[in-house]
């Protein structure tokens, strides 16, 4: 186990930069999520800290130690990879003890480390068979037991998740998390799915091309995201963000939409009167009858999940999504009203992004 | 591939002709060699009358006599240890050339792959003088070497480029996964591309034990005694020796290509899917 440091890490092809200077400190046994969209850097800075990719400019350092130049065995990392990169030819033990193999372990230990992983994944009546023979979950499991029983420093996931159908995923990911109780190993995991890295990471890293949009606990960027981006990226159905205008100052402040619907806003916001401002409404405190400024529209769209309905509906020619209750008589075409409380509403500033 | 095929359903006009046209091409290949085969058992007489049909008398002294003379083991012998070392060889050399080309990028790979190609371009006779120079030069001349580097040598291109196709095509995260587990390219060469890539090694070890099998200008030039005669050329002075003998030729002919026969039937199945490897996402 070991701490992580990106000390300034930069990498170009060319003169085409694709990470632009990324500063990241990992604790000791940390779960960290790399999230952001396809083709923000986040699989090449994965790999830059495995060692699979030159380091353009900056450091490296696991345990205190820069590690610029090893070789990713050298730099006592495991990674799980998105195809698993399991070996066809090998059985599901040897795949898990090739490493050791290669370290020139002697078979009792090697035997005895592969059960003991095995064990710990639920593998052992799978141990002599061949990936092509095992379930997608299945492999994925293997693939996990490969990098445990090496017992490394860093653990490090590539997308593990997105070749598996969804309630498998759902299923694996609590594996992941039960997984870095037992062993609590450092982990790096990289994803663009916000709920995998909401659910597992101790600390979410949000990367937009290249740069570190915001760090901080799932709960952190959920609650008070840095800019747009962010607020925009985290959270499920996505936030709803509107054009306004500043309107009214000090404790009255409100958001004033295009259509002259006023919507209330904490008064500690840092705003001033005619500001151009983006205001972010989540659809889950998009609620009818409770407090706050109330805002209606026709119903444009209802999408019932069960337990949750989503309904988008038309505020100020935007459509709007708020989810209510699965018992809420909600119908196309009809009038729907929700309440949202003044400290709910984000409020970011339209040019730069920025939250006031 | 051959269950998308069986359900596109076919009208009776069309699988007629379909089976009359691969029966017309199928006795294009197979009469010449059941016509060999069987002008093997039949007396000379009997040849000259009946050149197509069975034998009026089935002779198996014509066939024996062969089988149980030392010539026609000793040149087999011949053609196999020269075979087999071709084989040897070129798997073993073009695999790890193609590895290079297939993972290292360095400077000039290019110019070297194309180099190698140029050995497809032109076949081992447009050069047989140089080459018999060198070969004289080297001291090789009437040795087996002496036939085998040669047909290594322009074996190498087609070898390569069959090997480079199918590495590329084994998952680029398999690689990283084993440069994680610690392996270097020789480690991941060994232990990972070697045994994922047996149906392209049966490939190429098929398609140049077949042209060494079959290579007569080479050994022509470069062997000299009959002692080390692979069959093409054992079959060349067996025609001097028994030239209007036809029954013997033809025995002594289907006995020599037997064994190629043999080896395409048990192997086929590797060979095609070698071929045609990387041809489909799988």
């Amino acid at each position: 186990m070991a701490s992580v440091t990106l000390s300034n890490v930069q990498k170009s092809y060319g003169s085409l930069g694709v990470i632009h200077g990324v500063r990241l400190s990992i604790e000791d046994g940390e779960f960290i999520a790399l999230v952001g969209p396809s083709g923000c850097g986040k699989s090449t800075l994965l790999r830059m800290i495995a060692g699979l990719e030159e380091i353009t400019e900056g450091d490296v350092l696991i345990g205190g130690k820069v590690v610029n130049e090893l070789t990713p065995r050298e730099r006592n990392i495991a990674m799980v990879f998105q195809s698993y990169a399991l070996y066809p030819h090998m059985t599901v033990a040897e795949n898990m003890g090739f490493n050791l193999r290669l370290s020139g372990a002697s078979k009792p230990v090697i035997a005895e480390r592969v059960n003991e992983a095995a064990r710990m994944l639920d593998l052992v009546p799978l141990l002599d068979r061949k990936p092509a023979q095992l379930s997608g979950g299945q492999r994925q499991r293997v693939a996990m037991g490969r990098a445990v029983v090496r017992n490394p420093a860093v653990f490090l996931f590539d997308e593990p998740l997105s070749n598996l159908d969804a309630k498998l995923r759902v299923q694996m990911r609590s594996e992941i998390k039960t997984l870095h109780q037992k062993v609590g190993t450092t982990s790096i995991y990289v994803t663009h799915d916000q709920i995998e890295a909401m659910t597992l990471a101790d600390r979410i890293v949000v990367l937009n091309q290249g740069r570190v949009e915001q760090e901080g606990t799932p709960m952190e960027l959920y609650k008070t995201p840095a800019n747009l981006f962010v607020a925009a990226f985290i959270g499920s159905p996505a936030m709803n963000i509107l054009d306004g205008t500043v309107d009214g100052g000090g404790g009255e402040a409100a958001a004033r939409l295009g259509d002259g619907t006023a919507i209330r806003i904490a008064p500690d916001r840092k705003v001033k009167r005619g500001q151009a401002i983006k205001i972010g409404l989540r659809p889950e405190h998009l609620s009818p009858g409770t407090g706050g400024t109330a805002l209606a529209g026709r119903t444009l769209l209802v999408e019932p999940t069960g337990a949750q309905t989503h309904v988008v509906f038309d505020l100020a020619g935007q459509p709007v999504t708020a989810i209510v209750d699965g018992e809420y008589p909600a119908r196309y075409g009809a009038r729907f009203e929700a309440n949202i409380p003044a400290e709910q509403v984000h409020v970011f500033d339209r040019d730069s992004g920025v939250a006031l | 591939m051959t269950e998308t095929g069986s359900s596109i359903r076919m009208s009776a006009g069309t699988k007629i002709y379909l089976y009359v046209s691969l029966t017309i091409i199928a006795a294009v290949v197979v009469v010449p060699l059941l016509t060999t085969a069987l002008g093997g058992f039949k007396t000379l007489g009997d040849l000259r009358i009946n050149p197509f049909g069975l034998p009026a008398e089935w002779q198996w002294s014509n066939y024996t006599d062969i089988l149980f003379g030392d010539r026609y083991w000793r040149q087999m012998m011949n053609s196999l240890i020269i075979a087999t070392l071709t084989v040897f060889l070129t798997v073993s050399v073009a695999a790890m050339a193609a590895f290079t080309f297939a993972h290292v990028r360095f400077f000039g790979s290019n110019f070297l792959l194309n180099y190698f190609l140029i050995g497809l371009m032109f076949p081992a006779a447009t050069a047989i003088l140089p080459l018999f120079i060198r070969i004289r030069d080297l001291g090789l001349l009437n040795t087996y070497w002496g036939v085998v580097l040669p047909q290594v040598a322009f074996g190498l291109g087609m070898s390569i480029l069959l090997f480079r196709n199918y590495f590329r095509n084994l998952p680029e995260e398999l690689f990283q996964a084993a440069f994680v587990d610690g392996c270097g390219y020789m480690r991941f060469f060994w232990h990972v591309t070697l045994p994922l890539s047996r149906p392209i090694i049966a490939t190429v070890a098929i398609v140049s034990f077949v042209a060494s099998w079959n290579s007569y200008i080479l050994p022509l030039i470069m062997l000299n005694s009959e002692s080390i005669y692979p069959w093409p050329l054992g079959i060349m002075v067996y025609r001097g020796e028994f030239g209007t003998e036809w029954q013997l030729v033809l025995a002594f002919i289907t006995l020599t290509i037997l064994p190629t026969i043999i080896v395409f039937f048990l192997a086929q199945k590797h060979i095609i899917a070698g071929l045609t490897a990387g041809a489909v996402k799988s």
